[in-house]
């Protein structure tokens, strides 16, 4: 794909521990080392660091940005990169950028850390203009919570912080899927999350997480810039809850509601 | 009378106020958490509305008896350590509180709101409702709540966190709150109305959830806050309702033994307000500071709604008697014409 037959996708984050995370299949991503994703635990609740490995990652670097926007540099030791909490709570966004030259590569992703309660805004976070070209999730989801399938979600890409009309982003899951969509004139764009995991069987929960990647990319003074936005992604709960059954229980407690307070009333009468 | 004097009028605008601008306030830009009002709301607003403008207390208690004291007392950890958010969560909590007192329930609570407004659907349906439940299962009822907050919104996340029992027990009362239903489907999203057979505990927190709230809304059509008589909230509340700044006080006079028209005024049946001749603080763990015993009460100045030493509203005959007819004349009009329509019993009813 693309035109100077460089290795595309230069860095690749995949997550050795901590939250379950595997970057899309890939083909031409020289060193990357994958994992399905694990199961069960609550992303939230993970504590303790987290790792990831890097493929290409010589000269890269790798910054933290705080939610109060403090920036910490973190080390990529061969590749792998510790993501150690900072004492505070809310999200955090791990920025990657590596430059070629002619080619500016860089991934964003968000991860909700335990600690202090850091009382800011993760539209602080969202709004700092962290790299030139940039993905940002309109919003990303609310603590405790988690894309799903079947949701739609916004984003907005941004070009020295000035929103990109007409720009073309590509989302890619692990469960290879593919989706292309335009932003509209305020950068803005929404993505539907397909259903794609496979080996869901109705009525049975499924927590796992798999990633996904959405990226962009924008030649800008005979630099090509190409911006990635990675998360994580999980099953819609509908899969093992049903609307319809609820609406039929509520009803029987509405009927039992009833019964009850007329047969109330009748024994009242009868004792009055 | 004019309805800007009607203490029951000034209320219910409030009320639709906050429960407009806590279910739909997310659209003023209170997302994340860190936007809410207060994240330890002293009301039931669900933390499953995305679109809301907070969250009430109990979400973050039983997330911290689960993920935090639990997993300490577990682990040998320090247990002041383990305690310091529910620390902090309760002083956020009690700041906002000191307020109001409980008023938080008869005034900004955006279930005890839906109660009352399907009671008044119910009224103008012309359903025969109850007047005041008989004392019997006032009293049975009561020590509900306590088990509730005891249970569901300490105990079993705690044994969940200490690490008998399953996950799906970290957040029992959540699970069944009607809150989490009627706040979500108020913002036009039916997630939360659901049967989740993932696991046994699941599917028996969701059949409970979706029960109790078919059963609330069909109670509320003729019973007076039927779901706030249960509710952990109000337990909490009556823990710290003597640090609020609102209150109410009585000056009983030799006329209260036979009148007792502020007990059937209580949309809590609180019947103490009558029989009570010695506490000035009347306060009582059910009152939920609606302030209709104030409204209902012939005498004056036996009632008050204080802030710290200043009335706020107190007992008047003249109020009383206008505040009577008004009451009548809008229990006469239904849906269906005007015609006078039977409360059980307990006479003064109240809407
Ligand atoms: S007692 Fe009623 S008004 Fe008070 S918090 Fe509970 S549901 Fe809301
Ligand atoms: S005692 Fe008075 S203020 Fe309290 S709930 Fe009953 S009527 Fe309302």
């Amino acid at each position: 794909m693309h035109k100077r037959g460089t290795p595309l996708a230069l860095l690749l984050l995949c997550t050795l521990t901590g939250a379950p995370s595997w970057a899309p299949a890939q083909e031409a991503r020289p060193g990357a080392s994958q994992r399905p994703p694990a199961g069960g635990a609550h992303p939230m609740h993970q504590r303790g660091p987290k790792q990831f490995s890097l493929a290409n990652s010589a000269g890269a670097r790798a910054t933290l940005w705080k939610p109060d926007l403090g920036r910490i540099p973190l080390a990529i030791d061969n590749g792998i990169l510790t993501l150690k909490g900072t004492g505070v709570d809310n999200y955090h966004a791990l920025v990657i950028e590596q430059d070629w030259g002619y080619l500016v590569e860089s991934i964003i992703s968000y991860h909700y850390m335990r600690g202090k309660p850091s009382g800011r805004s993760t539209t602080e976070l969202t709004a700092a203009r962290k790299t030139r070209l940039e993905i940002v999730p309109q919003p990303v989801p609310r603590e405790h919570h988690q894309y799903e399938t079947g949701e739609r979600w916004g984003f907005q890409v941004r070009f020295d912080g000035r929103p990109m009309a007409a720009q073309t982003l590509t989302l890619e899951t692990a469960h290879g899927t593919t989706l292309t969509g335009i932003s509209d004139a305020e950068g803005r764009i929404d993505f539907t999350f397909p259903d794609d995991f496979p080996s869901l069987i109705r009525g049975e929960r499924n927590r796992t997480l798999a990633a996904f990647t959405l990226s962009t990319r924008h030649l800008a003074e005979g630099t090509e810039y190409i911006s990635h936005l990675q998360g994580e992604y999980r099953p819609n709960p509908r899969h093992w809850r049903s609307l319809g059954l609820g609406v039929a229980v509520a009803g029987i407690g509405f009927a039992a509601g009833g019964l009850l307070t007329g047969f109330g009333r009748a024994r009242r009468e009868e004792s009055a | 009378m004019n309805p800007l004097k009607n203490l029951s009028v000034i209320r219910k605008l409030v009320q639709l106020t906050t429960f407009v601008f806590f279910i739909y306030g997310g659209f003023l830009g209170s997302y994340y958490l860190a936007d809410k009002v207060s994240g330890a709301l002293p009301a039931l607003h669900c933390a499953y509305n995305m679109d809301g403008a907070d969250l009430c207390t109990l979400v973050p208690f039983q997330h911290q008896m689960d993920h935090r004291l639990g997993p300490i007392i577990a682990q040998g950890g320090n247990l002041l350590m383990g305690l310091m958010p529910t620390l902090i969560t309760l002083g956020t909590f009690l700041l906002f509180f000191v307020f109001l007192n409980k008023a938080f329930c008869g005034w900004i609570c955006p279930v005890g709101t839906f109660q009352e407004l399907l009671h008044i659907l119910g009224q103008k349906l012309g359903l025969r409702r109850t007047g005041s439940l008989d004392e019997e299962t006032v009293r049975r009822t009561r020590p509900v709540k306590w088990a509730i907050l005891g249970l569901l919104v300490f105990g079993f996340p705690l044994l969940t966190g200490l690490g008998w029992l399953n996950h799906d027990m970290g957040d029992p009362f959540c699970r069944i709150c009607p809150s989490r239903i009627l706040s979500t489907l108020a913002a036009g999203d039916t997630s939360q109305l659901y049967v989740d057979t993932a696991t046994t505990t699941t599917l028996f927190w969701s059949l409970v959830a979706d029960f109790l709230f078919g059963l609330m809304i069909a109670m509320a059509l003729t019973i007076r806050l039927p779901f706030c008589r249960i509710c952990p909230m109000l337990a909490l509340h009556a823990v710290f309702r003597k640090l609020g700044l609102l209150r109410l006080v009585k000056n009983p006079s030799p006329r209260c033994g036979k009148c007792g028209l502020c007990a059937k005024a209580c949309p809590m049946d609180i019947r103490e307000i009558h029989t009570e001749m010695d506490k000035h603080n009347v306060t009582f763990e059910d009152c939920t500071l609606c302030g209709r015993c104030v409204e209902f009460c012939p005498d004056k100045d036996v009632l008050q709604l204080k802030y710290t030493v200043f009335p706020l509203f107190s007992a008047d005959p003249q109020y009383f008697k206008v505040r009577k007819k008004a009451q009548t004349e809008w229990e006469k009009k239904t849906l269906f014409g005007n015609h006078a329509q039977g409360v059980k019993k307990s006479g003064a009813k109240p809407t």
